[in-house]
């Protein structure tokens, strides 16, 4: 039986193809369009799906939509409605999309596939369960979901047990743990569902004492939480169920200041209300665990929502809780909950087992060999083959060990927003300037933001303070830990301010080579990590072709390319022609 | 021949502009005679009876978790946009 699990129209678009019970491809959109979070209809990535398995349309059982639209565009009705006449501007702007795509899926679904079946409907904060608990290691888990807003639901916790999931209780629009975290990002002069992150890595800048850190104090008036973990924020505070902009005037006034312009310098007020929202959202996801875990009874727990991609939150849980195990899935946000209504559709629909379980996030488009010489003889770039897998590690090691970034292009793409050893690029932390240098050359980010170690997970507890055993998450770098602290010198370009790590951790089932260069670095340098960042120019997707892996090598700083088994060097080849970093932008 | 063929493409480029321009403000007018009429008079009588279509008022309770049970239902179901 093969199902299609489709999520688009919001942001993030992706598809999900499941061949009895497994999941066989998951693709964002924004890979192929190469526009960062597309929304569209997802139709290349539908069609890498189909084309992964060989098969056309006709042979799709089931289409699964990762939301009931009806009930989505009733509570944007509601919200002019109780907000008449101060939402005109947005009834105007939004309505020529509800009407033209969101509310007609079926019939785009049908005209764009060619599909002649009918489509199944799943609510959104159940595919957000759905995507995280089907495909987690536990027969039995709690569940949270917290993001900024599905139809109605903005948080939800539950129980799954086998093939089933009872979500038990919700927090509704307009309050939302998400939308408050997502109005501080567009206060601090942020973009919305994509600088979160920003924010999370700004924050430990910030007074993160609760009782000397005054926003945490003034932002406790804008969110009332109870001890079970639930809330409700004052809407005075906000706009966005009106409007466009986020924060309010009564919200400006109370940070003491007007909406930040994008790319305004960073002060230590920014630091110290990111510090703030985040303990905010910290304080509010232990209530909640807490409750949840008295409620179940439960020690596993399994988390979905754009909110579960807080790696600093997600690292304290199992200390400040009474779970004992946890699972979060690498595509936690909209994006993964393609993968959520398939399960649900061939699992709990159809009472099908779960024989599937996520190892790892290498859901994605490969090019052979074959493909990549194709490509690099048909546009006469100049290129070195590697004798044998030996050969690549060993001379990818050492050529990261002698201070160059290596673009790393190899195996299946990664699902989720994070590279995690398939399109990535690589470096030595233990160089004091790496940073610097990655900046200048690569990634033009800011510089308050460190960069991530990637660690083989039989080394993770000799470099930092995980929780015993190292969660799975960690694999999916969706954990921040403390690195100890006689590391903090010797790998300073990937332990942020407060000696934390955004680690992954890789195990050799994973993804062998990536595992292999890593302990072969170890060798040179002593420590077995190495700098992992995504593979991309700032503001576009992660690479997925190898056009656009050479694109990005050569329109950055790039050193060499290592495309399969094809080596790439730089200065090799003619530069002019593929200056990209023009286009770069966030 | 090639002149007239290129004038008469930028003349279809420029009329598809212009029409795309047309559309965009006949369909904004339009939506703005909805905002007023239809939201606005179910506004009105809304406020008449009292009834909230957001929970944005501030009231304090032991609790905000609202009861969702949501569990699997028969298949039928799933195939209803709401
Ligand atoms: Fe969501």
């Amino acid at each position: 039986m093969y199902v299609l699990g489709i999520s688009c129209f919001y942001h993030d678009s992706s598809a999900c193809l499941l061949k009895d019970g497994k999941i066989v491809a998951a693709v964002e959109e924004e890979r192929f369009s190469r526009k960062k979070h597309d929304n569209s209809f997802p139709i290349n990535a539908i069609n890498y799906c189909l084309d992964s398995q060989k098969i056309n349309i006709d042979k799709i059982d089931h289409i699964g939509f990762y939301e009931k639209p009806f009930l989505k565009f009733e509570r944007i009705l509601y919200q002019h409605l109780e907000m008449f006449p101060l939402s005109l501007k947005t009834f105007v702007a939004s309505m020529p999309s509800w009407l033209n795509e969101k509310i007609r899926v079926v019939k785009i679904i049908k005209k764009q596939l060619k599909y002649k079946g009918d489509v199944m409907f799943i609510e959104h904060h159940m595919a957000h369960a759905a995507s995280s608990f089907l495909v987690c290691p536990f027969e039995k888990a709690a569940i949270l979901t917290v993001d900024g807003v599905g139809e109605w639901a903005t948080t939800t916790y539950g129980l799954g047990n086998k093939s089933n999931i009872h979500l038990m209780k919700e927090i509704k629009f307009p309050h939302s743990l998400g939308l408050l975290y997502s109005t501080i990002t567009a206060y601090l002069g942020f973009s919305v569902n994509n600088s979160e992150y920003k924010v999370m890595g700004l924050s430990p800048y910030g007074q993160m004492n609760k009782e000397k850190n005054k926003y945490y104090r003034k932002l406790q008036k804008v969110i009332d939480i109870k001890e079970d973990g639930s809330y409700k924020l004052d809407m005075s505070y906000f706009t966005y169920h009106y409007k466009d902009r986020m924060p309010s005037k009564k919200l400006c006034d109370l940070l003491e200041g007007p909406i930040y312009k994008r790319d305004s310098k960073v002060t230590q007020k920014h630091k110290d209300i990111a510090a703030a929202v985040q303990l905010i959202t910290e304080d509010t996801i232990m209530k909640m665990l807490t409750h949840l875990y008295n409620e179940t009874k439960c020690q596993n727990l399994v988390m979905a929502g754009g909110v579960a991609l807080n790696s600093v939150c997600n690292g304290k849980i199992l200390k400040n809780t009474p779970f004992k195990k946890i699972w979060i899935q690498p595509n936690a946000s909209d994006g993964g909950t393609s993968i959520g209504v398939a399960c649900y559709i061939y699992n709990t629909i159809f009472k099908k087992k779960r024989n599937y379980i996520m190892t790892n996030a290498f859901l994605g488009p490969e090019y052979s060999d074959k493909e990549t010489k194709d490509f690099l003889d048909k546009n006469k770039i100049k290129y070195t083959s590697f004798k044998d897998e030996k050969d690549l590690v060993k001379t990818t090691a050492k050529l990261i060990y002698d201070n160059n970034v290596i673009g790393w292009f190899r195996g299946r793409m990664e699902w989720g927003p994070r590279a995690l050893g398939s399109r990535s690029i690589l470096s030595d932390p233990t160089n004091p300037n790496m940073q610097e240098i990655l900046n200048s050359k690569v990634k033009h980010r800011e510089k308050f933001r460190p960069f991530a170690p990637v660690v083989c997970e039989d080394d993770a507890l000799e470099y930092f303070d995980c929780d015993k055993p190292v969660p799975e998450p960690t694999d999916y770098m969706l954990m921040v830990y403390p690195v100890f602290k006689k590391w903090h010198k010797k790998i300073p370009s990937v332990t942020h301010v407060d000696g934390s790590g955004r680690l992954q951790t890789i195990r050799r089932s994973q993804n062998e080579l990536y595992y292999d260069v890593i302990k072969e670095f170890g060798k040179h340098s002593k420590i077995p990590i190495l700098i992992n960042t995504s593979f991309n120019i700032r503001g576009e997707p992660i690479v997925c072709t190898p056009f656009d892996a050479y694109k990005c090598m050569m329109g950055t700083g790039i050193d060499y390319l290592v495309m399969n088994k094809y080596l790439v060097k730089r200065e090799d080849n003619p530069q002019d022609m593929w200056d990209c970093e023009k286009y770069a932008r966030d | 021949m090639n002149k007239i063929n290129a004038f008469l493409k930028e003349f279809k480029t420029g009329l598809g502009l212009f029409g795309q321009n047309i559309a965009l403000f006949v369909n904004s007018f339009l939506l703005f005679v909805v905002y007023l009429t239809g939201v606005g008079f179910t506004w009105i009588f809304a406020k008449l009876v009292g009834k909230c279509f957001l929970d944005i008022k501030h009231e304090k309770t032991n609790t905000y978790w609202d009861d969702l049970n949501l569990k699997t239902k028969p298949e039928k179901e799933y195939y209803r946009q709401f």
